[in-house]
Protein backbone atom coordinates (compact mmCIF):
# COMPACT_ATOMS: atom_id res chain seq x y z
CA UNK A 1 0.00 0.00 0.00
CA UNK A 2 1.29 3.43 -0.90
CA UNK A 3 1.18 5.86 1.97
CA UNK A 4 -0.99 8.85 1.10
CA UNK A 5 0.71 12.23 1.41
CA UNK A 6 0.75 13.72 4.87
CA UNK A 7 1.53 17.36 5.39
CA UNK A 8 2.83 18.46 8.78
CA UNK A 9 2.96 22.15 9.62
CA UNK A 10 3.19 24.27 12.77
CA UNK A 11 -0.24 25.16 14.04
CA UNK A 12 0.22 27.95 16.54
CA UNK A 13 3.45 29.54 15.49
CA UNK A 14 5.14 32.35 17.42
CA UNK A 15 7.18 34.69 15.22
CA UNK A 16 10.73 35.44 16.31
CA UNK A 17 12.93 37.68 14.16
CA UNK A 18 16.69 37.80 14.52
CA UNK A 19 18.92 40.40 12.91
CA UNK A 20 22.41 41.88 13.11
CA UNK A 21 23.72 45.38 12.92
CA UNK A 22 26.89 45.23 10.83
CA UNK A 23 29.22 46.83 11.66
CA UNK A 24 28.20 47.51 15.25
CA UNK A 25 31.49 48.10 17.04
CA UNK A 26 31.61 51.92 16.87
CA UNK A 27 27.95 52.36 17.76
CA UNK A 28 28.16 49.91 20.64
CA UNK A 29 31.26 51.64 22.02
CA UNK A 30 29.45 54.97 22.00
CA UNK A 31 26.30 53.51 23.53
CA UNK A 32 28.24 51.73 26.25
CA UNK A 33 30.13 54.87 27.22
CA UNK A 34 26.92 56.90 27.30
CA UNK A 35 24.97 54.31 29.28
CA UNK A 36 27.69 53.85 31.87
CA UNK A 37 28.01 57.59 32.29
CA UNK A 38 24.28 57.84 32.95
CA UNK A 39 24.05 54.92 35.35
CA UNK A 40 22.80 57.36 37.96
CA UNK A 41 19.72 58.00 40.04
CA UNK A 42 18.65 60.71 37.61
CA UNK A 43 18.32 58.20 34.81
CA UNK A 44 17.19 55.16 36.81
CA UNK A 45 13.62 53.92 36.28
CA UNK A 46 11.81 55.40 39.31
CA UNK A 47 8.91 52.93 39.17
CA UNK A 48 10.32 49.47 38.53
CA UNK A 49 7.70 46.80 37.99
CA UNK A 50 9.75 44.07 39.63
CA UNK A 51 11.92 43.70 42.70
CA UNK A 52 14.97 45.88 41.93
CA UNK A 53 18.43 44.39 42.15
CA UNK A 54 21.63 46.15 43.04
CA UNK A 55 23.33 44.10 40.33
CA UNK A 56 21.16 45.47 37.55
CA UNK A 57 20.55 49.05 36.50
CA UNK A 58 17.35 49.80 34.61
CA UNK A 59 17.00 53.18 32.94
CA UNK A 60 13.86 55.22 32.48
CA UNK A 61 11.70 54.16 29.53
CA UNK A 62 12.35 57.27 27.43
CA UNK A 63 15.67 56.25 25.92
CA UNK A 64 14.68 56.88 22.31
CA UNK A 65 13.88 60.50 23.18
CA UNK A 66 17.51 61.14 23.98
CA UNK A 67 19.00 63.36 21.26
CA UNK A 68 22.45 61.79 21.17
CA UNK A 69 23.31 60.56 17.69
CA UNK A 70 24.26 57.07 18.83
CA UNK A 71 20.86 56.64 20.47
CA UNK A 72 19.05 57.91 17.39
CA UNK A 73 21.10 55.59 15.21
CA UNK A 74 20.09 52.67 17.38
CA UNK A 75 16.48 53.86 17.37
CA UNK A 76 16.40 53.76 13.57
CA UNK A 77 17.84 50.24 13.49
CA UNK A 78 15.62 48.80 16.19
CA UNK A 79 12.34 50.32 15.04
CA UNK A 80 13.12 49.41 11.44
CA UNK A 81 13.71 45.82 12.57
CA UNK A 82 10.35 45.81 14.33
CA UNK A 83 8.60 47.31 11.29
CA UNK A 84 10.15 44.74 8.98
CA UNK A 85 9.02 41.99 11.33
CA UNK A 86 5.48 43.34 11.20
CA UNK A 87 5.55 43.33 7.41
CA UNK A 88 6.93 39.78 7.33
CA UNK A 89 4.32 38.41 9.69
CA UNK A 90 1.14 40.38 8.95
CA UNK A 91 -1.00 41.24 5.97
CA UNK A 92 -0.08 44.91 6.22
CA UNK A 93 1.58 46.34 3.13
CA UNK A 94 4.36 48.93 3.37
CA UNK A 95 2.06 51.80 2.45
CA UNK A 96 -0.32 50.90 5.28
CA UNK A 97 2.49 50.50 7.77
CA UNK A 98 3.97 53.85 6.74
CA UNK A 99 0.76 55.58 7.82
CA UNK A 100 1.10 54.18 11.33
CA UNK A 101 3.09 55.73 14.12
CA UNK A 102 5.29 53.36 16.07
CA UNK A 103 5.01 54.29 19.72
CA UNK A 104 7.61 52.86 22.03
CA UNK A 105 8.92 52.51 25.54
CA UNK A 106 12.63 51.90 25.40
CA UNK A 107 15.22 51.46 28.12
CA UNK A 108 18.59 49.90 28.80
CA UNK A 109 19.87 47.40 31.32
CA UNK A 110 23.37 47.18 32.73
CA UNK A 111 23.81 43.85 34.44
CA UNK A 112 26.71 42.85 36.65
CA UNK A 113 27.69 39.63 38.44
CA UNK A 114 24.62 37.72 39.73
CA UNK A 115 22.16 40.13 38.18
CA UNK A 116 19.08 38.74 36.46
CA UNK A 117 15.58 39.71 35.43
CA UNK A 118 12.49 37.81 36.44
CA UNK A 119 10.06 36.30 33.92
CA UNK A 120 7.61 38.83 32.52
CA UNK A 121 5.80 40.00 29.42
CA UNK A 122 4.67 43.42 28.27
CA UNK A 123 0.96 44.26 28.36
CA UNK A 124 -0.34 46.99 26.07
CA UNK A 125 2.33 46.43 23.47
CA UNK A 126 2.30 44.27 20.36
CA UNK A 127 6.00 43.82 19.60
CA UNK A 128 9.09 43.82 21.76
CA UNK A 129 12.76 43.72 20.84
CA UNK A 130 16.07 43.32 22.61
CA UNK A 131 19.37 44.62 21.19
CA UNK A 132 22.73 43.59 22.56
CA UNK A 133 25.28 46.33 23.14
CA UNK A 134 27.65 44.11 25.08
CA UNK A 135 27.05 40.43 25.89
CA UNK A 136 29.53 40.36 28.74
CA UNK A 137 31.84 37.55 29.71
CA UNK A 138 30.55 34.02 29.17
CA UNK A 139 32.35 31.91 31.78
CA UNK A 140 33.05 28.44 30.41
CA UNK A 141 31.79 26.75 33.56
CA UNK A 142 28.51 28.72 33.60
CA UNK A 143 26.77 27.83 30.34
CA UNK A 144 23.50 29.19 31.66
CA UNK A 145 24.88 32.65 32.39
CA UNK A 146 23.09 35.69 31.06
CA UNK A 147 20.73 33.89 28.71
CA UNK A 148 17.66 35.54 27.28
CA UNK A 149 15.11 32.82 27.87
CA UNK A 150 11.68 32.71 26.24
CA UNK A 151 9.17 30.45 27.92
CA UNK A 152 7.02 28.14 25.85
CA UNK A 153 3.64 29.71 25.13
CA UNK A 154 1.97 26.30 24.92
CA UNK A 155 1.30 25.99 28.62
CA UNK A 156 0.75 22.41 29.70
CA UNK A 157 1.93 20.94 26.40
CA UNK A 158 4.83 19.24 28.15
CA UNK A 159 2.87 17.86 31.07
CA UNK A 160 2.29 14.49 29.50
CA UNK A 161 5.33 13.00 27.86
CA UNK A 162 5.85 9.54 26.45
CA UNK A 163 7.94 7.98 23.74
CA UNK A 164 5.72 9.50 21.11
CA UNK A 165 6.24 13.14 22.02
CA UNK A 166 9.35 13.27 24.19
CA UNK A 167 11.69 13.78 21.23
CA UNK A 168 9.76 16.18 19.06
CA UNK A 169 11.90 18.09 16.58
CA UNK A 170 11.92 21.85 16.03
CA UNK A 171 9.61 23.74 15.78
CA UNK A 172 7.34 21.27 17.55
CA UNK A 173 9.51 20.49 20.58
CA UNK A 174 8.23 21.92 23.84
CA UNK A 175 10.29 23.84 26.34
CA UNK A 176 11.99 27.17 26.72
CA UNK A 177 13.99 28.79 23.94
CA UNK A 178 17.31 30.27 25.03
CA UNK A 179 19.38 32.89 23.26
CA UNK A 180 22.93 33.89 24.12
CA UNK A 181 22.97 37.37 22.69
CA UNK A 182 25.95 38.63 20.72
CA UNK A 183 27.01 42.23 20.19
CA UNK A 184 24.89 43.85 17.48
CA UNK A 185 22.22 41.15 17.58
CA UNK A 186 18.54 42.02 17.81
CA UNK A 187 15.64 39.69 18.64
CA UNK A 188 12.10 40.82 17.84
CA UNK A 189 9.20 38.89 19.34
CA UNK A 190 5.53 39.29 20.28
CA UNK A 191 5.14 41.19 23.55
CA UNK A 192 2.94 38.47 25.02
CA UNK A 193 5.80 35.96 25.19
CA UNK A 194 7.02 35.50 28.74
CA UNK A 195 10.78 35.99 28.90
CA UNK A 196 13.52 36.38 31.46
CA UNK A 197 17.25 36.89 31.79
CA UNK A 198 19.07 34.17 33.68
CA UNK A 199 21.67 35.22 36.27
CA UNK A 200 24.75 36.74 34.66
CA UNK A 201 28.03 35.41 36.03
CA UNK A 202 30.50 37.41 33.99
CA UNK A 203 32.98 39.61 35.82
CA UNK A 204 32.23 42.55 33.57
CA UNK A 205 28.96 44.05 32.33
CA UNK A 206 26.13 42.85 30.13
CA UNK A 207 24.37 45.74 28.39
CA UNK A 208 21.14 45.47 26.43
CA UNK A 209 18.47 47.80 25.10
CA UNK A 210 14.83 46.73 25.13
CA UNK A 211 11.85 48.31 23.42
CA UNK A 212 8.11 47.73 23.54
CA UNK A 213 6.18 48.98 20.54
CA UNK A 214 2.55 49.69 19.84
CA UNK A 215 1.13 51.02 16.60
CA UNK A 216 -1.44 53.75 16.04
CA UNK A 217 -2.24 56.99 14.32
CA UNK B 1 -30.62 54.50 43.67
CA UNK B 2 -29.27 51.41 45.40
CA UNK B 3 -26.35 49.71 43.74
CA UNK B 4 -27.28 46.23 42.57
CA UNK B 5 -25.80 43.41 44.60
CA UNK B 6 -22.79 41.71 43.14
CA UNK B 7 -21.29 38.43 44.17
CA UNK B 8 -17.59 38.29 43.52
CA UNK B 9 -15.69 35.04 43.60
CA UNK B 10 -12.46 33.62 42.23
CA UNK B 11 -12.85 31.13 39.42
CA UNK B 12 -10.14 28.98 37.86
CA UNK B 13 -8.32 28.94 41.17
CA UNK B 14 -4.94 27.25 41.58
CA UNK B 15 -4.38 25.22 44.74
CA UNK B 16 -1.25 26.10 46.65
CA UNK B 17 -0.57 24.53 50.03
CA UNK B 18 1.93 25.45 52.68
CA UNK B 19 2.55 22.63 55.12
CA UNK B 20 4.64 22.53 58.26
CA UNK B 21 6.00 19.02 58.65
CA UNK B 22 6.24 17.78 62.23
CA UNK B 23 9.99 17.35 62.40
CA UNK B 24 12.48 18.70 64.84
CA UNK B 25 15.41 20.86 63.93
CA UNK B 26 17.88 18.14 64.86
CA UNK B 27 16.23 15.69 62.47
CA UNK B 28 16.30 18.25 59.70
CA UNK B 29 19.92 19.13 60.33
CA UNK B 30 20.82 15.46 60.23
CA UNK B 31 18.99 15.13 56.91
CA UNK B 32 20.82 18.17 55.58
CA UNK B 33 24.13 16.61 56.58
CA UNK B 34 23.25 13.37 54.80
CA UNK B 35 22.22 15.13 51.60
CA UNK B 36 25.21 17.44 51.63
CA UNK B 37 27.54 14.46 52.02
CA UNK B 38 25.91 12.77 49.04
CA UNK B 39 26.12 15.81 46.78
CA UNK B 40 28.72 14.07 44.66
CA UNK B 41 29.23 13.23 41.02
CA UNK B 42 27.87 9.77 41.74
CA UNK B 43 24.47 11.15 42.68
CA UNK B 44 24.35 14.14 40.34
CA UNK B 45 21.71 14.21 37.61
CA UNK B 46 23.83 14.06 34.48
CA UNK B 47 20.84 14.92 32.34
CA UNK B 48 20.68 18.54 33.39
CA UNK B 49 23.07 21.32 32.48
CA UNK B 50 25.90 21.30 35.03
CA UNK B 51 25.88 24.30 37.30
CA UNK B 52 28.54 24.70 40.00
CA UNK B 53 26.12 26.84 42.00
CA UNK B 54 23.16 24.47 41.90
CA UNK B 55 23.58 20.80 42.62
CA UNK B 56 20.72 18.60 41.42
CA UNK B 57 20.67 14.94 42.35
CA UNK B 58 19.14 12.19 40.27
CA UNK B 59 15.46 11.66 40.87
CA UNK B 60 15.97 8.47 42.83
CA UNK B 61 16.13 9.90 46.32
CA UNK B 62 13.12 7.93 47.55
CA UNK B 63 14.82 4.73 46.45
CA UNK B 64 17.71 5.20 48.84
CA UNK B 65 17.74 2.57 51.60
CA UNK B 66 18.67 5.06 54.33
CA UNK B 67 16.17 5.26 57.17
CA UNK B 68 16.03 9.08 57.22
CA UNK B 69 15.05 9.08 53.54
CA UNK B 70 12.29 6.55 54.12
CA UNK B 71 11.08 8.72 56.99
CA UNK B 72 11.23 11.80 54.79
CA UNK B 73 9.13 10.11 52.12
CA UNK B 74 6.58 9.10 54.70
CA UNK B 75 6.40 12.56 56.26
CA UNK B 76 6.28 14.32 52.91
CA UNK B 77 3.40 12.20 51.61
CA UNK B 78 1.58 12.47 54.92
CA UNK B 79 1.92 16.23 54.74
CA UNK B 80 0.70 16.31 51.18
CA UNK B 81 -2.35 14.19 51.94
CA UNK B 82 -4.58 16.82 53.61
CA UNK B 83 -3.70 19.39 50.97
CA UNK B 84 -4.64 17.15 48.06
CA UNK B 85 -7.66 15.84 49.90
CA UNK B 86 -8.90 19.37 50.50
CA UNK B 87 -8.52 20.23 46.83
CA UNK B 88 -10.41 17.21 45.49
CA UNK B 89 -13.89 15.77 45.75
CA UNK B 90 -12.65 12.53 47.26
CA UNK B 91 -13.82 11.50 50.68
CA UNK B 92 -11.13 10.44 53.11
CA UNK B 93 -12.09 6.82 52.60
CA UNK B 94 -11.90 7.17 48.85
CA UNK B 95 -8.64 9.03 49.04
CA UNK B 96 -7.06 6.36 51.16
CA UNK B 97 -7.82 3.82 48.44
CA UNK B 98 -5.68 5.71 45.95
CA UNK B 99 -2.27 4.44 45.11
CA UNK B 100 0.48 7.01 45.42
CA UNK B 101 3.64 7.21 43.36
CA UNK B 102 6.42 9.67 44.06
CA UNK B 103 9.87 10.45 42.82
CA UNK B 104 12.17 12.97 44.38
CA UNK B 105 15.54 14.62 44.06
CA UNK B 106 17.42 17.03 46.24
CA UNK B 107 18.83 20.38 45.31
CA UNK B 108 21.59 22.34 46.97
CA UNK B 109 21.51 25.93 45.86
CA UNK B 110 24.76 27.65 46.71
CA UNK B 111 25.22 31.37 47.28
CA UNK B 112 24.56 33.16 43.95
CA UNK B 113 22.96 30.00 42.57
CA UNK B 114 19.39 29.46 41.46
CA UNK B 115 17.14 26.80 39.98
CA UNK B 116 15.86 27.91 36.58
CA UNK B 117 12.20 27.76 35.66
CA UNK B 118 10.75 24.32 35.17
CA UNK B 119 7.51 22.41 34.99
CA UNK B 120 7.27 18.80 36.02
CA UNK B 121 5.85 16.27 33.59
CA UNK B 122 3.88 13.11 34.30
CA UNK B 123 2.82 14.11 37.76
CA UNK B 124 -0.13 15.94 39.24
CA UNK B 125 1.58 17.51 42.26
CA UNK B 126 4.91 19.05 42.99
CA UNK B 127 6.02 19.13 46.60
CA UNK B 128 9.05 21.14 47.66
CA UNK B 129 10.34 20.45 51.14
CA UNK B 130 12.85 22.75 52.76
CA UNK B 131 15.67 21.00 54.59
CA UNK B 132 17.83 24.02 55.26
CA UNK B 133 17.41 27.67 54.38
CA UNK B 134 19.39 30.74 55.27
CA UNK B 135 17.42 33.88 56.01
CA UNK B 136 17.04 36.36 53.18
CA UNK B 137 19.42 39.29 53.38
CA UNK B 138 17.78 42.64 54.00
CA UNK B 139 16.15 44.04 50.89
CA UNK B 140 16.32 40.69 49.11
CA UNK B 141 12.77 39.44 49.43
CA UNK B 142 13.11 36.91 46.65
CA UNK B 143 16.46 35.47 47.71
CA UNK B 144 16.15 31.71 47.47
CA UNK B 145 12.38 31.97 47.25
CA UNK B 146 10.11 29.66 45.30
CA UNK B 147 8.54 31.74 42.57
CA UNK B 148 5.44 30.32 40.90
CA UNK B 149 4.88 31.97 37.57
CA UNK B 150 1.62 33.70 36.77
CA UNK B 151 -0.32 31.38 34.51
CA UNK B 152 -3.32 33.57 33.68
CA UNK B 153 -1.96 34.86 30.43
CA UNK B 154 -4.95 36.83 29.28
CA UNK B 155 -3.64 40.03 30.79
CA UNK B 156 -2.00 41.58 27.77
CA UNK B 157 -4.69 44.23 27.82
CA UNK B 158 -4.59 46.19 31.05
CA UNK B 159 -6.36 49.35 32.13
CA UNK B 160 -6.67 51.45 35.25
CA UNK B 161 -8.76 48.77 36.99
CA UNK B 162 -7.04 45.55 36.03
CA UNK B 163 -3.68 47.12 36.78
CA UNK B 164 -4.61 47.29 40.46
CA UNK B 165 -6.59 44.16 41.21
CA UNK B 166 -6.67 42.90 44.77
CA UNK B 167 -5.82 39.37 45.92
CA UNK B 168 -6.69 36.77 44.75
CA UNK B 169 -7.44 38.50 41.48
CA UNK B 170 -4.21 40.46 41.09
CA UNK B 171 -1.83 39.21 38.43
CA UNK B 172 1.81 38.46 39.04
CA UNK B 173 4.03 35.71 40.30
CA UNK B 174 3.57 34.07 43.70
CA UNK B 175 6.51 33.99 46.10
CA UNK B 176 6.96 31.48 48.87
CA UNK B 177 9.89 31.60 51.23
CA UNK B 178 11.22 28.17 52.20
CA UNK B 179 11.82 27.74 55.91
CA UNK B 180 13.33 24.62 57.43
CA UNK B 181 10.67 21.91 57.89
CA UNK B 182 8.13 23.71 55.69
CA UNK B 183 6.78 22.36 52.44
CA UNK B 184 4.93 23.85 49.48
CA UNK B 185 2.63 21.83 47.23
CA UNK B 186 1.09 22.92 43.95
CA UNK B 187 0.10 21.49 40.56
CA UNK B 188 3.14 20.04 38.84
CA UNK B 189 2.34 21.73 35.54
CA UNK B 190 2.95 25.17 37.02
CA UNK B 191 6.16 26.85 35.94
CA UNK B 192 8.30 27.62 38.95
CA UNK B 193 11.85 28.53 39.86
CA UNK B 194 14.02 29.04 42.89
CA UNK B 195 15.29 32.59 42.85
CA UNK B 196 18.92 33.51 43.22
CA UNK B 197 20.25 32.68 46.67
CA UNK B 198 21.64 36.04 47.81
CA UNK B 199 22.74 34.75 51.20
CA UNK B 200 26.11 33.30 52.14
CA UNK B 201 24.85 29.81 52.97
CA UNK B 202 23.36 26.88 51.07
CA UNK B 203 19.67 26.33 50.51
CA UNK B 204 18.79 22.62 50.63
CA UNK B 205 15.50 21.44 49.14
CA UNK B 206 13.82 18.16 48.28
CA UNK B 207 11.66 18.34 45.17
CA UNK B 208 9.11 15.60 44.59
CA UNK B 209 6.80 14.67 41.75
CA UNK B 210 3.72 12.94 43.08
CA UNK B 211 0.75 11.30 41.39
CA UNK B 212 -2.15 9.16 42.47
CA UNK B 213 -3.84 6.16 40.87
CA UNK B 214 -7.40 4.95 41.12
CA UNK B 215 -7.98 1.58 42.80
CA UNK B 216 -7.41 -1.16 40.29
CA UNK B 217 -5.69 1.12 37.84
CA UNK B 218 -3.25 -1.19 36.15
CA UNK B 219 -0.82 1.15 34.54
CA UNK B 220 0.54 4.62 34.85
CA UNK B 221 2.74 6.18 32.22
CA UNK B 222 6.39 5.51 32.90
CA UNK B 223 8.21 8.33 34.59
Amino acid sequence: MVNPPLKVSPGFAVPFAEGRLVPCERLNRELEALFLARETEEYRNPTPSHIPQAEMFESRFNLFRWPESCVQELRAFMLDSVARTVLETSTLVPAELARLKIHNHTWYHITRYAGSFVAHNHPLASWSAVYCVRPGEAPADRPGSGLLRFLDTRAGAGSYLDAGNRALRAPFATGAREVRLEAGQIIVFPSYVIHEVSPFYGRDTRITVATNCWFGG
Amino acid sequence: MNAPAATLMPIFATPFAEIALPVGSAWNESLAALLTARATEEHRDSGVRPDPLCYLSREDLFEWPDEPIAALRSKLLAGLRPAVLAATLHTEAEFDQLGVQARARFAIIRPDGCLPAQTLALASWCAIYCVAAPPAPAGRADSGALRLYENRLGGMFADATTWRMRPPFAGGHHLWRPLPASMAAFPAHMAHEIGLNRSDRDLVLVIARVRFANPGQQAAPPW
